[in-house]
């Protein structure tokens, strides 16, 4: 899918090595603007660092990346364009969220202080009490106030959920999805698990091993992949095949069809976006591509 | 940025706000006492023509008061561990300097609102507290019989080389928290480093700073005490006894290198004065007491382009180093 407009985000290539450990590898992504994307891997696959690499905040040891059509750097040009959200949301623990909105007010040049406060007063968000006495919650929806009253158009989130219980999850991700429609931010978060976010993204870009496993529209996502049945022997033309199983008189392929399957020996099945996720994640759990190491994203 | 460091520090300069509004109560009202008991001693002595016992009848505060001056010593270090070290490596440690590295401001200008502000109020606060102490020991400088202003209970919290160790301590803390990220391993190391360095420059360094004045003056006697003028600060060798052939024999010389004429009568007088006619003398090394502001000049100076140096450190591990 292509559209006229700058991608919010291109990479090409991009990878980073810490020693002699590549956190990311190869990493080729176009994520169009205005689109809320989930950014899905296993914990080691590179999300951390790609996040950090699209924020500016971690220089790449390989490839190309532009965001919203700039090299990411520390110059405030671009800082003013995006919004970022560290995972375990980092805020000053000692100041109010009133604190964090008057100070970073001053920090931003398109500040938009009053949508920031409506929204913390709608979620009943105390603004006088210090951050590090509010929930876990209340403290990721002081983040994204913060983030989002920057007014960027590019909103990066590091595993916003994780650590929220499944009430907060979802109000959280309600917020999101409010901000993100008519005009607003395109959006990329990351997560361990699909399923946390599949009700608020349209797109979706799969990390497994530090490589790039998928990057597309879940629309095509779910379009071009499908569960063959059939016998056991050699796939139909044509295919991918992402995961197999076999038994002794038929196997079970979960492919990618790059042209329609013909062969009336194989059943083929419409298959759910989490087992789609799930096969590509176990693909890589195989050490066929044993040359990698995952390892801790924290860095 | 500046609401931000503020808002961040509030409760540090609180602390040290408090404190130094404490030494200055202290200090101003025994510090008024002394300058009065001093000019009246003054009056009275100068009636007199003996002023020399005024260090025995000057107030001079007691004992808690002299050991808070003299502990006036550590202010510096206490502001490298807990405005230096925390600065940087809190941030890191909670990972807010994401958050404000994100921002629209770039890092090079959060940097430098970060650390200026820092060491501008560690000038500042180290200039206050070495005002007070440096007004405070007026009279007892003026009137302190066995007194040297290189002594370091003296020079290490007197004139300007606390503001430099102030700033010094600062910039190391800054520069431990941005090489460990960590808040306790910048303030051990910190700890660590300034003691370490403020010791081996005091001990090692701070006498070399100007070649010292050495003269041969006539022979001392053997409890005659030393022959530097008074205020200047004896080198090592000072007081040596020299021969007419410039041999050095140490502090004293042995009866077996005396010339044989002058063993027979070795009473004090006589043996001095018997040396002395044949040429021996006592060498005298010192500095003079009127290079005080200049070994406090070069000792600030060493202090303030060490602490340059970490902060060009720091500022490059941030500039260039990831998030």
């Amino acid at each position: 899918m292509r559209t006229q407009e700058t991608p919010a985000v291109h990479t090409a290539g991009l990878g980073k090595r810490y020693g002699s450990l590549w956190a990311l590898q190869d990493c080729s992504v176009t994520v169009p603007a205005g689109r809320v994307t989930a950014l899905i891997g296993p914990n080691g696959a590179g999300k951390t660092t790609l996040l950090k690499i699209l924020a500016g905040l971690s220089r790449p040891s390989a490839g190309e990346v532009s965001v919203l059509g700039r090299r990411p750097g520390t110059d405030a040009g671009f800082l003013d364009s995006i919004g970022y959200l560290a995972q375990d949301i980092p805020l000053y623990r000692r100041l109010s969220a009133g604190d964090h909105l008057r100070i970073f007010a001053r920090l931003n040049r398109h500040w938009d202080a009053g949508a920031a406060t409506d929204r913390l007063a709608a979620l009943k968000i105390p603004l006088t009490r210090p951050v590090g006495s509010l929930s876990g919650g209340q403290r990721a929806q002081v983040g994204l106030s913060l983030a989002l009253a920057k007014q960027p158009r590019l909103l990066l989130l590091d595993e916003p959920v994780a650590a929220l219980d499944p009430l907060a999850r979802h109000e959280f991700l309600s917020s999101l999805a409010e901000a993100a429609a008519g005009g607003g931010p395109a959006v990329i978060l990351s997560s361990h698990l699909l399923h946390d976010l599949e009700r608020v993204c349209s797109y979706l870009i799969l990390l497994s091993a530090s490589r790039t496993q998928l990057c597309d529209a879940i629309d095509n996502v779910l379009a071009t992949h499908r569960v063959l049945i059939g016998p056991h022997n050699k796939p139909p033309a044509g295919v991918t095949v992402v995961e197999a199983t076999h038994t002794a008189r038929q196997s079970r392929l979960l492919a990618r069809l790059d042209r329609q399957v013909l062969d009336p020996s194989w059943d083929v099945h419409e298959v759910a976006l989490e087992d789609i996720v799930l096969a590509y994640m176990g693909e890589d759990a195989a050490p066929s591509n044993g040359m990698l190491t995952p390892i801790g994203e924290a860095s | 940025m500046n609401t931000l460091m503020w808002r961040l520090n509030r409760s540090q300069v609180q602390i040290s706000a408090a404190g130094l509004a404490v030494l200055a109560v202290l200090l101003l009202i025994t510090g008024i006492a002394m300058a009065s008991s001093y000019h009246s001693f003054l009056g009275t002595c100068a009636a007199a023509h003996t002023c020399a016992d005024g260090h025995s009848l000057l107030f001079r505060g007691d004992g808690v008061l002299n050991a808070l001056v003299y502990a006036t010593v550590v202010v510096p270090l206490l502001f490298g561990l807990f405005w230096g070290a925390p600065l940087l490596a809190r941030e890191f440690e909670a990972g807010t300097n994401s958050l404000a590295w994100t921002q629209g401001v770039t890092r090079r200008r959060w940097l430098a609102g970060t650390i200026s502000w820092a060491l501008a109020a560690a000038a500042l606060w180290g200039a206050a507290v070495t005002a007070l102490v440096s007004w405070w020991r007026l009279p007892e400088n003026a009137v302190g019989v066995p007194y040297s202003g290189f002594d370091t209970g003296t020079f290490d919290i007197q004139g300007i080389v606390p503001v430099a160790y102030s700033v010094f301590a600062v910039a190391l803390g800054i520069a431990a928290g941005t090489v460990f990220r960590r808040l306790l391993p910048a303030m051990a190391v910190t700890f660590a480093v300034f003691v370490g360095l403020r010791f081996v420059i005091a001990e090692y360094l701070r006498p070399h700073y100007m070649t010292p004045v050495s003269k041969l003056i006539p022979l001392l006697g053997f409890s005659a005490g030393t022959g530097v003028p008074a205020g200047a600060w004896a080198m090592p060798g000072n007081d040596s006894v020299i021969g007419p052939n410039g041999q050095n024999y140490g502090n004293a010389i042995q009866i077996g290198f005396m010339p044989a004429a002058c063993r027979s009568d070795l009473s004090n007088g006589h043996a001095i004065a018997c040396l002395a006619v044949r040429g021996f003398h006592t060498q005298v090394i010192y500095q003079p007491a009127n290079r005080f502001w200049a070994f406090q000049g070069i000792e600030a100076g060493i202090f303030i382009v060490l602490a340059a140096a970490l902060i060009a450190l720091a500022w490059r591990l941030v500039l260039t180093r990831d998030a």
